[in-house]
């Protein structure tokens, strides 16, 4: 049995791993149990450093990387498909805008067919630039017949409905051929979170061209009464 | 009639070839550190969980949720703690659940202190005084855990662990110092064990 007055003494320096020193290592020479204990305890601290050892350096699988790295693979994989279908729903959305800005394109086309019979000219809308912003506004043609009561002004920004901040969400969108490129400036612009070169209320209401649209003829109409009530 | 044209305003091929260059680099840059780092992962949750099965999957998921935010690590110099870190607390969740699921199951047929299930190969490697060391580890803070396996771990020096785990040397040293008291107080009753050995 160890002196009690030198017990932690001894296992605070074997735990330390330290040679005793001054009072302890003249004890330690004078007793001969307490010499015992002291190689004792360090032998059990040669034994949890040589067990730590085996713990901590434990052989690594060979499987263990490549495992890692076909997971790192898969990991990448459902991201594609995730863009994939990203794609397949910004190209449906797409579609359903384009077929939008085509009815409205077309619109006005096709109420002025009967007008162009009587006299007025059908010319294809003109694109003309702002001085200001070099944002272009769309004029569609003017229709001669000056006393229609209908009368909408168009100052429509191409990309106001088609671009966000975060460019990468962009959905396509229909534009004239001499637009492209003003939109893809403009849409620039919405990435590099600048301000937009074009809002309504900076528009000179001057270069607000009126579109006059002619009012739709109506063929007379043939009522005619149901079939139930010609029994009645 | 005036020709339309389909365009998405904000997409540019640029853009793309850039976003994908940049997962290349990444994934390169990640892979270096792989083979560095993979072993430590794999070691740090080997000794917590004391089984050579459930350490390479907690290696497997640590590395993966590196990766994942590997982009985001701002000084890549700080990979390694930072991987050593992931690996400890996800080692320690997993024992966690797997001690949760042995006393829910098994404890009737479990004898007191028994290290979670391990295969063949394990029995066969560890000895009685292992297994004793083994769950005498387990048992310690987690801290001082830490430390003491990184500690035993080969080519870390002091500096090194202070550095990777942003502590002081003198922290390291006496946590390494009561990690090993406290083992040893645990152990000391095992010492007949050890003189067999």
């Amino acid at each position: 049995m160890p002196c009690q007055h030198y017990k932690e003494a001894l296992i605070d320096a074997a735990a330390s791993g330290s040679e005793p020193r001054g009072e302890l290592r003249a004890h330690l020479d004078a007793c001969t149990a307490c010499r015992a204990a002291f190689e004792q305890e360090q032998s059990l601290f040669a034994s949890i450093d040589a067990g730590l050892h085996v713990t901590a350096n434990a052989e690594v699988p060979a499987s263990l990387l490549p495992r890692v790295r076909a997971r790192l693979d898969k990991a990448s994989a459902p991201r594609r498909i995730w863009a994939a279908n990203w794609l397949v729903l910004a190209s449906a959305a797409a579609i359903i805008v384009a077929l939008f800005v085509t009815r409205a394109v077309w619109r006005p086309s096709t109420v002025q067919s009967p007008v162009e019979t009587a006299g007025n000219s059908s010319e294809p809308p003109k694109v003309t630039p702002s001085p200001q912003n070099q944002i272009p506004v769309v004029v569609p043609p003017a229709v001669k017949n000056s006393d229609s009561p209908h009368q909408v002004a168009i100052a429509r920004n191409p990309a106001e409905h088609a671009t966000s901040p975060m460019g990468k969400t962009m959905p396509e969108v229909l534009v004239p051929r001499d637009q492209e490129v003003l939109l893809a400036n403009y849409a620039e612009q919405w990435r590099l979170r600048k301000r937009a070169p074009l809002v309504a209320k900076d528009a000179d209401a001057t270069i607000l061209a009126l579109l006059q649209v002619a009012p739709i003829q109506i063929a007379e109409l043939d009522v005619k009464p149901l079939a139930e009530e010609i029994s009645q | 009639m005036q020709e339309l044209v389909l365009v998405q305003p904000g997409r540019t091929a640029g853009g793309e070839l850039e976003h994908e260059a940049a997962q290349t680099d990444i994934r390169r840059e990640f892979e270096q550190r792989l083979a560095e780092c993979g072993p430590l992962a794999y070691r740090v949750a080997r000794g917590v969980l004391r089984n050579s099965a459930d350490a390479e999957d907690v290696a497997q998921e640590a590395l993966l949720r590196a990766y994942r935010r590997f982009e985001h690590l701002r000084d890549r110099n700080r990979f390694r703690a930072w991987l050593v870190r992931i690996a400890f607390r996800l080692a320690l969740d997993r024992l966690r659940s797997a001690k949760r699921r042995e006393l829910r199951d098994t404890l009737w047929s479990q004898p007191e202190h028994h290290p979670p299930a391990v295969n063949a190969e394990d029995l066969a490697a560890l000895n009685e005084f292992q297994t004793h060391l083994d769950v005498a580890l387990a048992e310690l803070p987690k801290k001082l855990r830490l430390v003491l396996l990184l500690a035993a771990m080969e080519g870390h020096t002091i500096d090194e662990i202070a550095s990777m785990l942003g502590i002081s040397t003198g922290t390291v040293k006496s946590r390494i110092f009561y990690a090993r008291r406290q083992l040893a107080e645990k152990l000391r009753c095992h010492a007949n064990i050890i003189k067999k050995r």
